[in-house]
C-alpha cells in the first residue's frame, strides 16, 4: 500500500454528519432521518447515537436533560444498539399494543442499564406525529443512584414505531424543561 | 487438573473447621485504615441509596440466615444491607458492610443456600481479602511501572518483548491470587455451614442450580451452553462447575438430614417475590427467567407465579406465546380474581390474539380492580376501540 496510514488519518478529520450539531430556534431540521422538526428554543443534537435510528438532543449534557428520538423502528428491531452477536434488549414488534410500548421501553432501559428500579407511572392515549399515540411517564433509578423521572410519547404508523423520550434527574431538571420538551415535541411530524 | 481430579483431591481433605474468631477486630496499618474509610463513607452512602430495601422483616431474616451460618459472635460485627439488585451476587466490604442482591434471594431456594453464600463472603472478610488483593495489585502495578521505565531506557526490541511477558505474567498471577481467594472463602464458606445447624449440601445445589440457568439462559437465546467447568485467564473466581464439586466435596456427609430452611426462606421472600420475578423478567433473558419461575414453582404455583409467567411470555410476545400467555394469566385470575396485573396483562394478551370481547371484559375487570391505575385512560380508550389498538 503506498499510503499505510491514509485509513487511519481519515478517521481523526471530523466528519460533518457526525459532529455535535447546533439546532436553532425556529429553523426546520430532519430528526432520525425520518421525522421534522421545528425547535421552539435552541437546542443541541449529540454526534453519539444509542441505536442506529436513534438520535439525542440536549441543553446541558444528556444526564441531564435529553431528548431521545427514535425514528421508524421496524418489527424485530431494539431501539438501542447491542453488542453484536448477542441479542440482549428486547425487540418491537408490530403486533404490540400501543398500550404496551411503555413497557417496551422499561425492558429496553432495564435490560441496557442494569436498572432495578423502574416503575411506570402514567400512560395516557395522546395523538403523537399527526396519529393516534401514546405519552406515558415514569420514574426510575439509574446507575449512579440518582433518582430520574420521564415522559415519552410513542405512535405507530405504517407499522414502524417512532418514539421520543425525556429524561431527567427529578428534581430541578425534569420540571424546569418539561414545558420546552412538549412544545418540542409537538412540533414534530413525518 | 480437571474439576474431577480436583475434587477427588479434596475428597481426600478433611473440611476445615471455622477458625478461631478474635471478635471486634480493627484496622492496623495505613493500608486497612484507609480501606476502612474508604468502606465507611461507602457505608454512609449506602445507607441513602434509593436502591436500599427498608423492610424490617427482610432484613430480620438475611440476618438470621447469616448468624446460622456464620454463628453468633461472628455475625455480631457484620451490617446487612438488601438492595434491589437483579443479579446473582453478595458483598463484603472491609470493615465489615455486606452487601446482599434481591437476584440472590430470587435464586436462593433455602435459607442454607442463602447462608452458603453469605458464609464465603463472610469468609473474605474474615481472611481480609479486600486488603491482600490491594496489596498484590499494587505490588504488580508497581513491578509493571518500574519495569517500564527501565525497559524504556535501553532501546532493545527484545527487551520490549521481555517486559510485554512480564505484563501477562503480572495479570495472570493476580487474576489467579483472586481465584485463589475466592477457593479459600468457599472452603471457609462450608466449614462454618459444616458447623451449623443448616445442610452444607445446600452450597453445592446453588451452584448447580446457576449453571442449569446459565444454560437455559443461553438455549433460548439460541447460543451454545456456556463452557463452566474451564478457567479462562481473566476470570476473578473459579469456574462454577469447579465449585459444585469442591463444595460438594466439602460438605459433611452426615449432615445430609438436617433442615435447610426452605419454608423459612420462601415465606421471607414471599411478599417480595412479584417484585423481584418482575425485575427479573424486564432484563429480557427468557430462558433464565423461566428457569427461575419453575424454580420457585416447585414449591407450587401460585397466582403471583401464573402472572409472572404470562408477563415472560407476553413480553417475547410470539403469536403462540400470547396464547399461551393468555393461559396462564387466566390461571393467576382462577387461583386469585383480585388481581389487577393478571387481569391487565389477560385482557392485553386476549386483545393481541384476537379475541377482542373476551380481552374487553378482562380489561373492564383490571379498571374495576384498579381504578386509579397509571394507565387507566389508555387502557379505557383501548376496550373503547380494541380494533384501532
Amino acid at each position: 500500500m503506498r499510503y499505510p496510514l491514509l485509513p487511519a488519518l481519515l478517521m481523526l478529520l471530523p466528519a460533518p454528519a457526525d459532529a455535535n450539531a447546533y439546532r436553532a430556534q425556529g429553523k426546520p431540521v430532519r430528526v432520525a432521518r425520518t421525522m421534522t422538526v421545528t425547535p421552539p428554543r435552541d437546542w443541541n443534537q449529540l454526534s453519539a447515537r444509542p441505536g442506529r435510528k436513534a438520535e439525542v438532543w440536549t441543553l446541558d449534557g444528556e444526564r441531564l436533560n435529553a431528548v431521545t428520538w427514535f425514528g421508524g423502528i421496524a418489527p424485530g428491531e431494539p431501539l438501542l444498539r447491542e453488542p453484536r452477536r448477542r441479542r440482549t434488549l428486547p425487540r418491537y414488534s408490530d403486533a404490540m399494543l400501543l398500550a404496551e410500548i411503555p413497557e417496551l421501553l422499561e425492558s429496553t432501559y432495564r435490560s441496557a442499564g442494569g436498572i432495578a428500579d423502574f416503575t411506570l407511572t402514567t400512560a395516557a392515549s395522546d395523538p403523537f406525529l399527526g396519529h393516534a399515540g401514546i405519552r406515558f411517564g415514569y420514574a426510575y433509578v439509574d446507575a449512579d443512584d440518582l433518582p430520574r423521572r420521564g415522559e415519552a410519547r410513542a405512535a405507530i404508523v405504517a407499522g414502524l414505531l417512532y418514539i421520543v423520550t425525556f429524561d431527567a434527574p427529578r428534581t430541578d431538571y425534569f420540571d424546569r424543561l418539561l414545558g420546552d420538551v412538549h412544545r418540542l415535541t409537538d412540533s414534530a411530524a413525518l | 487438573m480437571t474439576v474431577t481430579a480436583l475434587a477427588l483431591a479434596l475428597l481426600a481433605a478433611t473440611a476445615p473447621a471455622p477458625p478461631p474468631y478474635a471478635g471486634a477486630y480493627q484496622p492496623v496499618g495505613v493500608d486497612e485504615i484507609g480501606a476502612w474509610a474508604e468502606a465507611d463513607e461507602d457505608e454512609r452512602q449506602l445507607a441513602l441509596s434509593p436502591l436500599l430495601i427498608r423492610d424490617a422483616a427482610l432484613d430480620a431474616y438475611v440476618r438470621r440466615a447469616l448468624c446460622d451460618t456464620v454463628g453468633a459472635a461472628r455475625c455480631a460485627g457484620v451490617r446487612v444491607y438488601v438492595l434491589r439488585v437483579p443479579l446473582f451476587n453478595a458483598s463484603m466490604a472491609a470493615n465489615g458492610t455486606m452487601r446482599v442482591f434481591s437476584g440472590l434471594l430470587l435464586r436462593a431456594r433455602s435459607e442454607a443456600e442463602l447462608g452458603a453464600v453469605l458464609g464465603h463472603e463472610f469468609g473474605h472478610f474474615e481472611r481480609r481479602h479486600t486488603l491482600a488483593q490491594f496489596r498484590a495489585q499494587r505490588t504488580g502495578s508497581d513491578l509493571l511501572g518500574w519495569g517500564a521505565v527501565l525497559a524504556a531506557m535501553v532501546p532493545d526490541a527484545d527487551l520490549r518483548r521481555r517486559f510485554a511477558t512480564l505484563g501477562r505474567s503480572v495479570y495472570g498471577a493476580l487474576y489467579r491470587f483472586s481465584r485463589d481467594q475466592e477457593r479459600e472463602a468457599d472452603r471457609l464458606g462450608i466449614g462454618y455451614l459444616n458447623a451449623s445447624r443448616l445442610r452444607p449440601q445446600a452450597a453445592a445445589q446453588l451452584w448447580h442450580s446457576a449453571i442449569a440457568e446459565a444454560g437455559a439462559s443461553a438455549v433460548a437465546r439460541g447460543a451454545h451452553r456456556p463452557r463452566l467447568d474451564r478457567i479462562g485467564f481473566y476470570a476473578s473466581h473459579p469456574p462454577e462447575a469447579e465449585r459444585a464439586a469442591t463444595l460438594d466435596a466439602l460438605a459433611l456427609p452426615d449432615a445430609t438430614d438436617r433442615d435447610d430452611g426452605a419454608d423459612r426462606h420462601a415465606d421471607a421472600l414471599a411478599p417480595w417475590l412479584p417484585l423481584f420475578l418482575d425485575d427479573q423478567i424486564k432484563l429480557n433473558d427468557f430462558g433464565a427467567s423461566a428457569y427461575l419461575i419453575a424454580a420457585c414453582a416447585a414449591r407450587g404455583w401460585t397466582a403471583a407465579l401464573w402472572r409472572a409467567r404470562g408477563d415472560l411470555y407476553r413480553a417475547r410476545g410470539n403469536p403462540h406465546d400470547l396464547v399461551n400467555a393468555a393461559r396462564f394469566y387466566a390461571q393467576a385470575t382462577a387461583l386469585d380474581p383480585s388481581l389487577a396485573a393478571a387481569q391487565r396483562g389477560l385482557g392485553l394478551a386476549l386483545v393481541r390474539t384476537g379475541r377482542l370481547a373476551e380481552g374487553q371484559a378482562a380489561l373492564r375487570r383490571y379498571l374495576a380492580l384498579d381504578p386509579a391505575a397509571g394507565d387507566a385512560t389508555m387502557i379505557a380508550a383501548l376496550i373503547a376501540a380494541p380494533e384501532d389498538r
